[in-house]
């Protein structure tokens, strides 16, 4: 009974770390846009994050410099997205589509150096807590500083939207910029603010797949997990802890359907493997349906360009 | 403390238009100012430019004998000066104290504290943490107040303030703007509605084209001598005279029409019978929500009906869909002038080209002839003495009135043999509504039919031949209008009956 329940415990481990990258993802995604901005380049974010971690990590053989840079150069991509749209008034979908694709090219180019070279061991904190406490220490500890971090981070990014001035005048922006510009808020500064914090959670997210997940580079690791995050926002309307809970979910699924086909359960793999998907809006929307809710949480402006009367 | 605000030789011009020319005025302390004027007068510009929103291309504006500077709304706030806009700009899905509390610097709990007073002093009754979404827009109104008066303001500026009230918040406000102006607060109050300038404020300064024409003390003055000076005209009481259609030709026939709709919201029309002559004006009385919508989407070819229910010129008509009426010569012009007569985002010339898209003049093998089409368009603005000569500009920087003189022009402008208006006059100024007047006046007698439905008994009265009343869906008997008094539809329009 005992192996059991730690090899429960242990699957429950690995179910948090692989939904990490999403709600890193996620979690500035939903910042963004929250300021009413709609970053489409969630993806291409998360590979540049994960290819300049991994390069970084392999040219000064240090996962701090590593981690840090990956932040930056989401940071620098969701900066290109921000002065296109909020400087030059580009359509958010058009641009955000067209940094993916950026972004997946360029990390493709700059990896080619760096196929097949391993990564670096990550260093795991309380591992002896892991080892010695049956079913609960697999499941709180033994990870990555980045797996606590993201496991604060929804409640945090609640506490911070919800009670604190700042966060009180993002969702202002988000309700009407133009309202906001009128009481004298400088709607451009914040909404870059966003992007910005956006861009550097997506390239954490991209360095937690390269440096701790699997720690190696390979080509379009991201594997699509920046489109979940975006719909992970959009189907958890907005609301930081519904996000934690749609990720939990998707990676809870998507290691049991691996465990299952792995059993040879006489289900076809690719209904096994849509199965996340289709289980995480399911789930998603069910405990999102208050429509009234909907209304107060979703950022009316979104994905709305917004210029200033002269 | 006596404050005295005094904008001097302010001067805006926007592409096409001037809003501000030179507008000198003076204000102090203890007064309610009226700024009255037409839409497109150019009091909104002059109201964005003391708040901050927009800068004046001339000019300056004096606080206390000291110029200030006005460029962000932040620095009319440092100036006290508070603003409720036309258009509430408040975050509708913020609480209410989230919506105040945004624009202060003070602590939560001691906005808490101002806030309770100032609900206390002025009577006002709001729940401050639900979602501004749930509020009237009288109680919006009144968060948009309670955000100036936290600031302590010197100057309160409120922009058309009563467009959206009914009447009892109406008389609240007063109450309320006289309330803060014997506290001290100097208030300057933008209307074009000429009966409140007279029981509320003490000066007014009327505006049109954008500059100043007359300062006086209300007591001075009477609805006419404003309406006259606002439209800079005397405006002549327009007076139709009633003509007997025996011998015309009959041009269009309702028999036995019933519409019945899937949709809860709407109303189901029963059983109408209508006809009207050549160059006749029928007009449909009703409270709004009793099926005009319906009647006006059937005329119009929104909703199609069987085919012999509608006869137009002898042919039937009831299936056809609204471009094809307007090739048998109908003209619709909708009650919402942006969203179902024009499009607010589209140029005027485009807008103009919009219901017009089968026309070979305007369209050849695909292509777009633009240069026709702006011909056309500035004809229109011309014709129709639209205030622009700019047929580039988007429709939606058009004021009401200008924007429902584009809208007829447009369906006149291919001489239809009918045309049906919804309330073609509704929230437009005494010259606009005048205008629009005329213009309906002129078709009937160029031998042009016309069928107005609308909520304005006063409009009704002064433009139909003859008058019926709906009630449910269900048309009252057709009567003649030299016949019908107010009294009378009074009783029709609440489901009374007459003999």
């Amino acid at each position: 009974m005992s192996f059991d329940l730690n090899f429960i415990g242990i699957l429950i481990g690995a179910i948090m770390a692989s939904s990490v990258p999403l709600i890193l993802a996620a979690s500035g995604e939903l910042i963004t846009e929250r300021s009413g901005v709609l970053n489409l380049g969630v993806e291409g974010m998360m590979i540049i994050g994960a290819i300049s971690g991994f390069a970084l990590m392999v040219v000064t053989d240090n996962l701090f410099f590593a981690v840090v840079g990956s932040m930056l150069s989401g940071l620098i991509l969701s900066l290109i997205f921000g002065l296109l749209t909020q400087s030059l008034l580009t359509n958010h979908v058009a641009t955000g589509l067209a940094l993916t694709i950026f972004g997946i090219g360029m990390s493709a180019m700059i990896g080619k150096n760096f196929v097949g070279i391993p990564g670096k061991e990550f260093p795991l904190l309380f591992l002896n807590l892991k080892e010695s406490i049956p079913f609960l220490g697999p499941i709180f500890f033994g990870h990555s500083i980045i797996l606590y971090f993201a496991f604060g981070l929804p409640f945090l990014t609640n506490y911070f939207l919800k009670k604190t001035k700042t966060g009180l005048i993002i969702r202002a922006v988000g309700d009407s910029p133009t309202s906001a510009s009128n009481q004298g808020i400088n709607v451009t500064l914040v909404r870059y603010s966003c992007i910005l914090y956006g861009g550097a959670m997506c390239g954490l997210a991209g360095a937690y797949l390269s440096l701790i997940y699997t720690p190696q580079w390979i080509e379009n690791m991201t594997g699509g997990r920046g489109w979940i995050a975006l719909a992970l926002v959009v189907f958890a309307t907005w609301s930081p802890i519904k996000v934690l809970i749609g990720a939990l979910i998707f990676g809870g699924i998507t290691i049991l359907q691996l465990h299952m086909q792995a059993v040879g359960l006489r289900i076809p793999v690719q209904l096994l493997s849509a199965l996340p998907y289709i289980m995480t809006i399911i789930v998603l929307v069910v405990i999102s349906r208050d429509s009234r809710k909907i209304k107060l949480n979703t950022p009316t402006s979104l994905g709305q360009i917004f210029y200033k009367e002269k | 403390m006596n404050t005295k605000l005094k904008v001097s030789e302010i001067s805006k011009i926007y592409p096409g238009c001037i809003a501000n020319d030179k507008v000198s005025l003076e204000f102090g302390s203890g007064k309610i100012y009226a700024l009255l004027g037409e839409n497109g007068a150019g009091k909104s510009t002059l109201v964005k430019i003391l708040s901050g929103v927009v800068k004046p291309d001339e000019g300056e504006v004096f606080l206390n004998d000291e110029s200030i500077k006005l460029n962000s709304p932040l620095d009319a706030k440092k100036n006290n000066i508070g603003m409720v806009f036309q258009h509430f700009n408040l975050f509708e899905t913020l609480s209410v104290f989230e919506n105040l509390s945004i624009d202060s610097d003070k602590k939560d709990k001691d906005l808490r504290v101002l806030v309770d007073s100032i609900l206390k002093k002025y009577n006002f009754k709001i729940d401050l943490d639900i979602p501004v979404l749930n509020l009237s827009a009288g109680q919006k109104q009144k968060v948009e107040i309670i955000r100036c008066l936290i600031r302590n303001p010197k100057v309160l500026i409120m922009d058309e303030p009563t467009s959206v009230l009914t009447e009892q918040e109406t008389d609240d406000l007063f109450i309320s703007l006289k309330q803060f102006s014997k506290d001290g607060i100097l208030i300057i109050y933008i209307t074009h509605k000429l009966k409140e300038v007279l029981s509320l404020c003490d000066e007014v300064a009327v505006m049109r084209k954008g500059k100043v024409v007359s300062v006086s003390n209300t007591i001075d003055e009477k609805i006419e001598s404003l309406a006259n000076k606002m439209v800079g005209e005397n405006l002549n009481t327009i007076k139709k005279k009633i003509n007997n259609f025996k011998n015309s030709k009959e041009i269009l026939k309702i028999s036995n029409l019933s519409f019945k709709s899937d949709d809860p919201y709407e109303t189901n029309l029963n059983n109408l019978n209508l006809s009207l002559k050549k160059g006749e004006c029928l007009g449909i009385a009703g409270i709004s929500g009793n099926g005009q919508n319906e009647l006006f989407q059937i005329l119009s070819g929104e909703i199609i009906t069987e085919g012999t229910s509608i006869m137009f010129r002898n042919k039937e008509i009831g299936k056809l869909n609204p471009r094809e009426r307007r090739e048998y010569l109908m003209a619709f012009s909708p009650e919402d002038r942006i969203s179902q007569a024009a499009v607010p985002e589209l140029k005027i010339y485009e807008n103009v080209a919009l219901n017009n898209f089968k026309s070979s003049n305007f369209f050849e093998k695909g292509l777009v002839n633009e240069k026709k089409i702006k011909e056309h368009s500035k004809k229109i603005l011309s014709n129709f003495s639209v205030n622009t000569d700019n047929v580039e500009l988007k429709s939606q920087f058009l004021s009401g009135g200008n924007l429902q003189k584009l809208i007829i022009g447009r369906e006149l402008i291919t001489s239809p043999e009918l045309l049906v208006c919804f309330n073609p006059t509704w929230g437009l100024d005494v010259g606009a509504i005048n205008y629009i007047h005329e213009t309906l006046i002129q078709i009937n007698e160029q031998g042009k039919s016309s069928i107005l439905i609308s909520t304005d008994n006063d409009e009704l009265l002064k433009l139909s031949d003859r008058i019926c009343v709906i009630y449910k869906g269900k048309l009252s008997k057709i009567m003649n209008a030299d016949t019908v008094t107010a009294e009378k539809l009074g009783i029709l329009m609440g489901g009374g009956s007459i003999d």
